[in-house]
């Protein structure tokens, strides 16, 4: 901005002005040369002023432009702090050398009716750490995701549950885990015991497949590219479970591929309406040698989920049955209270290097199974109920009670019915209530109370499994 | 021959299967909110699915095996970010299958990009109950972070989708303007709101008051996610009291009688507002939600009783 030009052009308009505002000094100086004069300085003046105006609205432009240029850098700029440049989402921050780490304190004070040892199930008066459970994982690199579990408890100290490696980037839906986890059975049989909805696992999985699907192997999972939910899942492991004989093979897998393990679980789900929904899976798994092991499951699941803000907020009802055909051989011998040989039959064939007589070979055919609901209240509260029916082989079972039973071709039947309330202080903290009576042929009923209180120390998440 | 039949078959229903159904851009949004902007942003060149409802406890959504096959066929994820998604996205992302939406990747669209987040903790100490480690989620309930999260929603469909930015551009255009319209009128309408004092079940309301300039007193939560001690709802009472708090805001998601109570016995008014689009009846759209919020907070002061 020209200061002298804009004082030169004030200076001529107050003239002008005062021009027009005096007519009598107007009058006083009229000689044809100053009006001429006057007119000139006038004209200046308007171009002077012309100049200046528009040179004050191109300065008023490019005032506005440079205002706009900062409002768009000031908004293309992530308005947090500590985003770089090209960042496109907000994500927590990741150690790559620090993995994911949690451990669950899952302890229990329990009472039965006849104490250790006069109840059908797992007994006894007392407390225990039912589990302290450390979990790991992390991403390992673009292809990979690892995991694993170590688990203590009070009756078996500490042991590697799971330890395993996933792909996460193969084409075509597919996912290959492998280690040491849990094999995709049923339902429940991979849920970790602290994810269940109940203090026990259900009998019939204890009794029919041994407590979790524990399996070393390799599984592959195929998701169907479709809008409906189909996925199909095989695996080939050594074992599945404590499946009978597997103290007795080698440490190192069997001994030929027709004794490994081998499974298939395809599983679907459909929305019966906005708020109810049904999942059904089936599952075989088989040891192909000699037909040793078969094993048949179907497990369906009911779901409300009205996602109200009412005191209900929703039930899970869960069905799983189970049949198992099962070979057992080179069973260890049954002894009596008194530790003298139970069996007695001159047919059964003997081992010469362990014990004097063996079971030899027997199919056994069980079949057990169990159904529950679970209505979900008021945000923190759950209650429902439980029925499991379950068969195992009675000489097998009551091995390490020393009960005497004879080889008796009905499987040893056992029912049990429980009741059980949970509350949820906060997401990481919890506490539940359950009572069961137990019913077995031929033994007294037993009633069992237990209080379990359960707690999460860091991020704790089983994943999509445990839905 | 037959045999020929029966792969042609097989090969024509493989196709089905694995041709997609449309052309548009298969986008998921985890909430309504996400859904509405990217209609309007993207038009009929995105086909958008959601996966929570608008009256859903953002904390409790379902983890649903349907979700999972419509992330795993998605081009793009949308989230609102902040970890407001915690509780089922990641379990679903895992078995998606689907690496193009994972986080961090193009396809996945972080409508927080822009949102200067409030209350980051300081501490992760759970005694402070479930807090959310990048800051306050719920930045959708003030329209002025709407328009931030517009702008980041057009640009992660215009970085999917390159060949429709033109579209994202005059979508997000267009949508800016319509908020930009509607603000104004909001600010206005929001006026009698200055310097009234409230509480909240929830600490949802951070950005809303900040916008609007309502002070809040406390949550009926003990702490975030950690439900309401008998201890805690004594001392809120007094400081209710103390303070001459005329709100309790009851967000639609969280039970009724125990904000009831609260506003008994300090003489507040219960107002229900929804911190998701689709909470409220009539709500479809963020620009209703957002309308429908303000006019209930409005219409509380100066009408007596509960809603």
């Amino acid at each position: 901005m020209d200061r002298h030009r804009i004082a030169r052009a004030g200076l001529a308009a107050g003239l002008v002005t005062c021009a027009c505002l005096s007519p009598g000094l107007n009058a006083r100086a009229a000689d044809t040369s100053d009006v001429k004069t006057l007119q000139q300085e006038l004209a200046v003046t308007q171009d002077e002023l012309a100049k200046t105006k528009s040179e004050l609205q191109e300065t008023k432009d490019t005032l506005n432009a440079l205002k706009q240029r900062v409002e768009t850098l000031a908004a293309a700029a992530p308005a947090g702090p500590g985003l770089a440049p090209g960042t496109t989402a907000r994500l927590a921050p990741v150690n790559a050398d620090n993995p994911a780490i949690s451990f669950v304190v899952d302890t229990t004070a329990r009472s039965n009716t006849h104490g250790d040892g006069g109840s059908p199930l797992e007994g006894g008066n007392g407390f225990a750490l039912r589990s302290g459970e450390l979990f790991i994982s992390a991403p390992i690199d673009p292809f990979l995701r690892g995991y694993a579990t170590i688990n203590g408890n009070t009756t078996q100290g500490f042991d590697i549950e799971e330890a395993a490696v996933v792909t996460t980037a193969l084409p075509w839906n597919l996912t290959v885990k492998g280690g040491r986890y849990f094999a995709d059975v049923g339902r429940l049989s991979h849920w970790h015991d602290e994810a269940l909805p109940f203090v026990d696992r259900p009998p019939s999985l204890d009794r029919i497949i041994g407590g979790e699907s524990r399996a070393e192997g390799i599984e592959v999972s195929w998701l169907a590219p479709t809008e409906q939910f189909i996925q199909i899942t095989g695996g080939i492991y050594n074992s599945i479970g404590q499946q009978v004989g597997t103290e007795l093979t080698n440490t190192f897998g069997v001994g030929s591929y027709s004794e490994l393990t081998y499974l298939v679980h395809p599983t679907t789900y459909i929305d019966l309406t906005d708020t109810l929904n049904v999942e059904v899976g089936g599952t075989y798994f088989g040891v192909p040698k000699d037909h040793d092991r078969n094993l048949y499951g179907v497990d369906v699941t009911f779901r409300h989920q009205p996602g109200t803000s009412g005191f209900y907020q929703g039930t899970t009802l869960g069905i799983e049955w189970l049949w198992n055909n099962e070979r057992f051989a080179n069973q260890k011998p049954l002894f009596t209270a008194s530790g003298a040989p139970l069996l007695t039959d001159p047919a059964l064939p003997f081992d010469p290097e362990t014990n004097p007589q063996v079971f030899g070979s027997r199919l056994n055919k069980v079949q057990g199974g169990y159904a529950y609901f679970e209505s979900f209240f008021g945000r923190r509260f759950s209650a429902g109920l439980r029925v499991d029916y379950s068969e195992a082989p009675a000489d097998i079972v009551n091995t390490s009670l020393l009960f005497i039973a004879p080889l008796s071709p009905n499987p040893e039947q056992i029912r049990t019915y429980s009741m059980f309330v949970t509350w949820m202080p906060s997401e990481f903290h919890r506490l539940r209530l359950q009572l069961d009576q137990i019913v077995a042929r031929g033994q007294p009923d037993d009633q069992r109370i237990t209080l379990q209180w359960t707690a999460f120390l860091g991020s704790h998440s089983h994943g999509f499994t445990t839905r | 021959m037959a045999l020929r039949r029966v792969s042609a078959t097989l090969a024509v229903l493989l196709l089905a299967i694995a041709l997609p159904a449309s052309a548009a851009l298969r986008v998921v949004a985890t909430f309504p909110d996400l859904a509405d902007m990217t209609r309007q942003i993207g038009g009929e060149r995105v086909d958008v699915v959601t996966i929570a409802e608008g009256n859903q406890d953002p904390h409790k959504v379902p983890v649903k095996p349907s979700f999972v096959t419509k992330l795993n066929r998605a081009d793009a994820v949308v989230v609102m970010g902040l970890g407001l998604e915690h509780a089922f996205l990641p379990p679903l992302l895992e078995v998606a299958r689907n690496a193009k939406i994972a986080p961090g990747e193009s396809g996945y669209i972080d409508a927080s990009l822009y949102v200067t987040p409030l209350e980051v903790p300081t501490s992760q100490n759970r005694t402070q109950g479930e807090l959310h480690p990048l800051g306050n989620p719920h930045f959708n309930l003030d329209p002025v972070q709407g328009k931030l999260m517009a702008r980041a929603i057009a640009e992660g469909l215009e970085r999917v989708d390159p060949d429709g930015a033109q579209t994202y551009q005059n979508g997000l255009a267009r949508y800016t303007a319509l908020l930009d319209g509607k603000i104004a009128e909001w600010a206005k309408l929001a006026a009698p709101l200055r310097g009234v004092r409230a509480v909240s079940y929830h600490p949802d309301l951070i950005y809303l008051a900040e916008r609007y300039g309502i002070e809040l007193i406390g949550t009926i939560e003990t702490k975030p996610g950690v439900p309401a001690t008998p201890a805690h709802l004594e001392e809120l009472i007094d400081a209710m009291k103390q303070h001459k708090t005329q709100l309790v805001v009851r967000e639609v998601a969280y039970e009724l009688p125990l904000a009831q109570t609260v506003a008994e016995r300090t003489g507040a008014r219960v107002v229900t507002i929804s911190t998701l689009t689709g909470g409220l009846p009539g709500t479809d759209t963020y620009v209703d939600f957002v309308d429908a919020n303000l006019r209930a907070l409005v219409g509380a002061l100066s009408t007596a009783g509960s809603p």
